[in-house]
């Protein structure tokens, strides 16, 4: 700007006078307050940073700390939109995660001035969005100290995800300056068990004259039957590697049941399991309707139902397992039936 | 499937002939019921139960034989092969030599001590097995029992089962439960023929040791209390799993404990085994003081406090009076707390080592993702899906809840234990595809209480009605075999309670179709498990992964041994001492085929040693001559699978390599430089240039880019990956092509030594200096280095302008 004004002053400079002191001195304020010099910008930061290392930055702020150059500082940017009426369930997420990279590194490096975390709300900057061509959010970009942002400086989210730990990784690796992720830990599991702890005794001693339920077997079997079947349906593998719930492919299919017997969708797991019950009830009712004395009519339809819930779901479970296994050559109606 | 049809055969006839035998079998209660007083009725009841067990362990022995029959009796996978060769190594040394066995050929430049980091019971079962035969004149070499360890040991398990859940519900279940660990896949996939492993002896012993400890809760006696140490001490010796031993067992008399069944009947069977079976687990030397200084063994340890505190009690209660009594609630809660503070001190502390991470991995279950990249790294230890459930255990897995259910419906004190053994067990299962094993037993001793509990009640009335004409063949041989003993007097016997019975039986019921359905569909489906069973065996768990066969259409089989070939050649024509390099899954293989000294191997211990080696791997080939001059490397081994298509290569392994490198060398190594930009990992033109030139990717496709494989592909073409490879024509400038073998899937290279890979000595004469050229001539001249921008106008700054105008 001060170029732009100084070569459009020299021819007028005999000319008018007063008209171009009045100018400059304007050219002055507005150098002042836009691009301060970068030790002036490296301390305003720091400054910035040591109230709240998660900066939050508007247009201005964005033109003037990332991008003006030169900088000797590093940052790591965030474009998010957290307004209500955005509806981005994942970005209040991402910013709790970001906010957990920015805590942790300003704790280990307190007075660093080589790494700022800042954040842009798409509904305090949306120049900025139009300015980076950003039409999702969040994005994670890394403005390094020298050069443009490279391809390689915007994190992959679809591929390493936003947790902490991977946002460490990608900075660690986009500017070589070490820390760790120190997490606050979290109280709230162990809140949620004492509570349910204290629910518990809080019960019993309620109930304290009346126990008798602690000795029903009935209660403790579902227990035990509930437990047994989430775990062989598979829903800790669910929880490990979180599955979609059902697949639905770009043409509109939905598929329910995971094509090889590598992967499984929540939703089969839950159908997985309903079988499993009922394959199990089936027995358990055939076993009670031959050993318990009373109405004949009675005991043999159970058998009956017991018989067919068997066969039925037991076959289906099959089916469904043949359809994963591929060349798997046993089936149970066609073959026996 | 097709995989030459006689073995199939072969295997099915002692299958069925296994499953036969179970329909008479759940005749033995009702029998038992009926004429316990008759002798030989005993008698034959045994011969029943010895007959259905002997045939579960041929049965079981048989269809483990599939890889023996189709390839020949070779030691399986990796960790069989460092087995064999430390059994080996004892049965020529001795056994003091065996514990005092420094390997200097592991680990190089580190080695390993052996005899203080290995569970020995493995090699000692084998090795007495071998001196018994020996000293018998009967010359049977080692490998031949360390093949068929595992096949036999089997049977055991089957027998010990059978004793096991004798004791928790009858002995009709107890056959049951024998005849589906006989054969259940998810038992086999350890213990094939070949498959020389600590499991496979170590299943035997965790059911026996469970068996002796049921056994000794019931009676209280002395004698079972230690034998279940003895046999605890087995267990130790054999296998790392026995800390799911010691922490079940003390749950069980914790459960017992809370649910008010403490009798002094526990309080021996427990302190017995505490005290024996701590203090047998530190004779071996790779556990050492563990169970006194780690946190796993912690839970026993308190369980024995507890104990006497309430044994203590329930002894004052005897003379004291209730008012006194109530003092001490208050004293045993103060006492809990203050053990458990000292026990949190002392792990601060350090006295006592927290949790490891390969067990704390299975209550938090992220942990080793994030933590520790070479224990997830292991396909052993990913989650099961429940497809794998179903494929390890097909209808047992559906039925065993039924069992878990009566057991819980008909409760006490071992079946609490076998209630704790099924949850605990299917939760870790669930964890990690790995402890399917321990699960295993407990799914068949459920599923025989089910299956036997059901056919029990259907068959006996139906044996009370008709008692001639039987709906099963096998039951009315039985039946004939039966009469001529008691012809006279049985018959009357057997009448007159009938008649007893019928009006008792309200007048019983069901009917002989419904019960015949039933009945017949049950077989069906058991039927099916065999069936199942089989074909699992046969067609997923009987490779032994270093000869691999693969099939043509018309069923011709063509066998690839690539990898015994190459390291026999590494064993011929390599120097004794030659350092070979190459990823960890080949290390105890090239220890026990080629006999030559490796950087890493399969016994994981050194994390950083392991990402040296990585990181060689991933890096370009100068970086990794670096390296590798610093390891004295000479030979590196990479495994190839792009000629014929092996999934199991090296290049698929690579992202591993590069993450555990990365886990120690961040600075150097980096995952996402081996990505394209889009974030996949492809070998053809479009990987990224760090990949193309990392050692690995040279290693595997040197010279591969001359290969035409067929007409229609281009030359390079993977067959693993399917893509071309990416990198076709480069040489090697620190390495050169040592040896490799026929279908490509080993290459074995030679690292040059300095001298060798400089520049070739060139005459004088011939000598020139060549200069780039280039058609750019700076103009600068020495007087004026510096650049300068055209019409660029000097400020001068802080100077105000219309000081420059007036000048």
């Amino acid at each position: 700007m001060w170029m732009m004004a100084k070569k459009f002053l020299i021819p007028l400079w005999g000319l008018v006078f007063l008209l171009l002191l009045s100018d400059v001195s304007c050219q002055y304020r507005t150098k002042n307050t836009h691009s301060h010099s970068l030790s002036e910008r490296v301390s305003q930061l720091t400054e910035m940073s040591m109230k709240r290392p998660l900066l939050k930055f508007n247009t201005a702020k964005f033109k003037e700390f990332v991008k003006a150059t030169p900088r000797n500082y590093s940052v790591i940017v965030m474009f998010t939109a957290m307004a209500p009426q955005r509806q981005c369930q994942i970005c209040r997420h991402a910013n709790e995660e970001f906010t957990i990279v920015a805590n942790s590194y300003r704790y280990a490096n307190l007075h660093s001035n080589k790494l700022f975390f800042a954040l842009v709300d798409f509904d305090e900057g949306s120049e900025v969005f139009q300015m980076m061509r950003l039409n999702t959010a969040p994005v994670y970009m890394h403005f390094p100290s020298k050069g443009k942002p490279k391809p390689a400086d915007t994190m992959d989210i679809q591929r390493i995800g936003f947790s902490a730990e991977a946002i460490t990784k990608w900075i660690i690796e986009r500017t070589d300056i070490q820390f760790r992720v120190f997490r606050p830990p979290s109280y709230s599991g162990t809140v949620a068990i004492i509570m349910l702890m204290i629910l518990i005794a809080a019960f019993l001693y309620l109930k304290r004259n009346n126990l008798d339920f602690l000795y029903n077997k009935t209660i403790w079997g579902l227990g035990g039957l509930l437990f047994t079947l989430t775990m062989i349906s598979g829903q800790m593998w669910n929880h490990i590697r979180s599955p979609p719930f059902i697949y639905k492919s770009p043409n509109g299919n939905v598929a329910y049941i995971h094509g090889s017997s590598q992967g499984q969708f929540v939703f089969e797991t839950y159908i997985v399991m309903i079988l499993n019950g009922a394959v199990v009830l089936g027995m358990i009712l055939m076993t009670e309707a031959a050993s318990r004395k009373g109405d004949v009519k009675k005991r043999r339809i159970f058998t009956i139902m017991g018989l067919i819930l068997v066969g039925i779901f037991f076959s289906l479970l099959l089916s469904i397992f043949r359809n994963k296994a591929q060349g798997y050559p046993y089936r149970l109606v066609n073959d026996f039936f | 499937m097709q995989p030459s049809t006689t073995k199939t055969q072969a295997g099915a006839p002692a299958q069925t002939a296994g499953k036969k035998v179970l329909f008479p079998d759940k005749k033995v209660p009702a029998k038992q019921v009926k004429s316990s007083g008759l002798t030989n009725i005993a008698g034959l009841n045994s011969l029943i139960i010895f007959t259905v067990l002997l045939l579960a362990w041929i049965s079981g022995f048989a269809s483990r034989l599939f890889a023996v029959i189709r390839f020949e009796s070779i030691i399986h996978e990796f960790d069989p092969w460092f087995n064999y060769r430390a059994t080996a190594y004892m049965v020529e040394h001795g056994f003091y030599n065996f514990l005092n066995w420094f390997d200097e050929r592991a680990w190089y430049p580190l080695g390993r001590i052996v005899g203080g980091t290995v569970y020995p019971g493995l090699m000692l079962t084998s090795g007495s097995i071998h001196y018994i035969l020996h000293s018998l004149n009967i010359p049977v070499h080692i490998r031949d029992i360390c093949v068929f360890l595992a096949p036999v040991f089997s049977g055991l398990t089957a027998i010990s089962t059978y004793f096991l859940t004798k004791e928790l519900w009858s002995s009709g279940a107890g056959l049951f439960a024998a005849c589906f660990i006989a054969i259940v896949p998810g038992y086999i996939s350890r213990s094939v023929a070949g498959s020389y492993d600590n499991e496979g002896i170590a299943i035997f012993a965790l059911q026996i040791t469970y068996y002796l400890w049921v056994k000794s809760v019931k009676t209280g006696s002395i004698l079972w209390a230690t034998l279940t140490a003895l046999s605890y001490f087995y267990m130790v010796s054999a296998w790392g799993g026995y800390v799911f031993i010691i922490n079940l067992i003390p749950l069980h008399v914790f459960a017992l404990l809370v649910m008010n069944r403490f009798s002094v009947r526990l309080f021996t069977a427990y302190t017995v085994f505490y005290i024996l079976g701590l203090l047998f687990s530190m004779q071996i030397p790779f556990v050492g003081f563990q169970p006194i200084r780690t946190s796993e063994h912690m839970a026993a340890g308190g369980v024995f406090c507890l104990m006497f505190l309430i044994g203590g009690l329930k002894y004052l209660r005897t003379f004291m009076t209730k008012a006194e009594m109530k003092y001490f609630g208050g004293i045993v809660i103060g006492i809990t707390l203050v053990f458990l503070t000292v026990l949190i001190g002392l792990t601060y502390a350090g006295f006592v080592a927290p949790w490891s991470g390969r067990f704390y991995s299975l209550w938090d279950t992220g942990y080793a993702k994030i933590h520790i990249p070479i224990i997830a790294s292991v396909s052993e230890h990913q989650p099961t899906t429940w497809f794998s459930f179903f494929f390890d255990l097909h209808i047992l897995v559906t039925t065993f809840p039924v069992g878990l259910w009566y057991c819980i419906k008909h409760i006490n004190d071992e079946r609490v234990f076998v209630v704790l053994y099924a949850i605990s067990a299917v939760y870790f299962a669930g964890v990690m595809v790995r402890l399917m094993l321990t699960l295993t037993p407990v799914v068949c001793m459920l599923a025989g209480i089910a299956f036997s509990g059901l056919l029990e009640l259907y068959l006996k009335e139906e044996d009370r009605e008709e008692s001639g004409t039987n709906a099963v063949e096998e039951e009315s041989d039985g039946e004939q075999e039966r009469s001529p003993g008691r012809a006279l007097y049985d018959k009357a016997g057997k009448l007159r309670r009938m008649k007893h019975e019928k009006p008792k039986g309200n007048g019983d019921g069901l009917g002989a179709n419904v019960r015949n359905a039933v009945v017949i569909f049950v077989l069906m489906l058991l039927m099916m498990f065999t069936v199942h069973c089989t074909w699992v065996t046969s067609n997923a768990y009987s490779s032994p992964s270093i000869v691999l066969a693969s099939y043509s259409n018309e069923g011709g089989r063509a066998i690839l041994d690539d990898f015994r070939e190459a390291y026999y050649w590494l064993s011929q024509n390599t120097h004794t001492d030659a350092r070979v390099m190459s990823w960890w899954d080949y290390g105890y293989q090239i220890a026990g085929m080629a006999n030559r000294t490796t950087l890493v191997d399969n016994n994981t211990w050194n994390n950083s040693h392991i990402a040296l080696v990585g990181k060689a791997m991933s890096s370009n080939e100068s970086a990794a001559y670096e390296i590798m001059t610093s390891l004295d490397v000479d030979y590196v081994l990479v495994i190839f699978g792009g000629m014929i298509g092996y999934s199991g290569d090296d290049i698929n392994k690579f992202l591993w390599m590069v993450r555990i490198a990365e886990g120690e060398h961040p600075q150097d190594i980096r995952e996402s430089d081996y990505f394209t930009e889009r974030g996949e990992f492809r070998v053809d033109s479009e990987a990224s240039p760090t990949l193309l030139n990392s050692l690995m990717y040279k290693l595997s496709y040197y010279r591969f880019g001359e290969v035409k494989m067929d007409y229609r592909s281009p030359t390079g073409f993977d067959r693993t990956r399917n893509a071309e490879i990416g990198n076709k024509n480069f040489q090697l400038t620190y390495l050169e092509e040592a040896y490799t073998t026929e279908h490509w899937l080993v290459r074995v290279y030679r690292v040059k030594k300095p001298n060798e890979f400089n520049r070739p000595r060139i005459p004088i004469t011939k000598r020139t200096i060549s200069r780039q050229t280039s058609s750019y001539i700076s103009r600068k001249t020495s007087r004026k280095k510096k650049g300068y921008i055209k019409g660029r106008p000097t400020v001068v700054k802080g100077q105000k302008p219309q000081k420059r105008a007036s000048s």
